[in-house]
């Protein structure tokens, strides 16, 4: 599979499939959000915060930013690897990219686990 | 070496390189994935305000509900959906769908003409 000695940065197989099934579940939960949102609007405050407190919802939309993140993780890289040629400068804005998608994902948690449900 | 050749010309001026329709599609989902990225954060904001009490709710129902509101909401729609339906290509490409140089043609066509009917549809149930 791996033909050229790519040594540790191996083939991107892995990145290549997470990109695909990351990309299915993003297409579907946002259909369903929309097509959600369309034939049930949100009245009031009452009604956003107890359809968000459920727990299939939240693990929807914790399924949905973990491949959200991934996805801008493989998507980003690809971008970089395109048109940052120096490797220093490559190595430090995919490491910002790194840190700033681990934050936003940090962040959903808290909003998904604390936040949703106070 | 180059002597044996005749200079071949080089176009690198974006000005005069006539980009095929599978390339402005396949361009199209490069710029909206990185601006969707950098969208994120403010979804993550907007989503965070609503929840967290009744008067920050309808401030956020009122800001999406008011004419830039409906215009960003727009903007957002449309960048969201051509990656999606890009992407859907680019994921047919992988399965072997789609692949000749006439079908992709035609596919990228569809794809622009998809986007340009629900720009339409979508910007006039939102701003009319």
């Amino acid at each position: 599979m791996n033909t050229r000695n790519t040594g540790s940065a191996g083939s991107g197989l892995g990145e290549w499939i997470l990109q695909r099934l990351s990309a299915v579940y993003l297409a579907v939960f946002l259909l369903w959000l929309i097509f959600h949102f369309l034939s049930s609007p949100v009245p009031d405050y009452a009604a956003w915060k107890t359809w968000f407190s459920q727990g299939v919802v939240r693990l929807g939309f914790a399924l949905f930013f973990v491949s959200l993140l991934i996805h801008a993780w493989v998507g980003m890289r690809s971008v970089f690897l395109d048109y940052l040629k120096p490797l220093w400068l490559r190595f430090l804005i995919q490491m910002l990219m790194g840190l700033g998608l681990l934050a936003m994902g940090l962040w959903a948690a808290q909003i998904l686990l604390v936040e949703a449900v106070r | 070496m180059s002597d044996t050749y005749p200079k071949r010309p080089v176009y690198l001026n974006l000005l005069r390189i006539r980009l095929p329709v599978g390339g402005v599609v396949s361009i199209l989902h490069r710029i909206t994935g990185v601006l969707l990225v950098l969208l994120i954060p403010v979804f993550l904001f907007v989503l965070q305000y609503s929840l967290a009490n009744n008067e920050a709710y309808v401030r956020v129902a009122a800001s999406i509900g008011s004419t830039g509101g409906r215009v960003a909401a727009l903007i957002l729609l449309i960048m969201l959906a051509h990656h999606l339906l890009a992407g859907v290509r680019h994921l047919l490409f992988d399965v072997d769908i789609g692949i000749g140089r006439i079908a992709a043609r035609r596919s990228a066509w569809l794809v622009l003409v998809v986007m340009a009917i629900l720009a339409i549809v979508s910007g006039g149930c939102l701003l009319l």
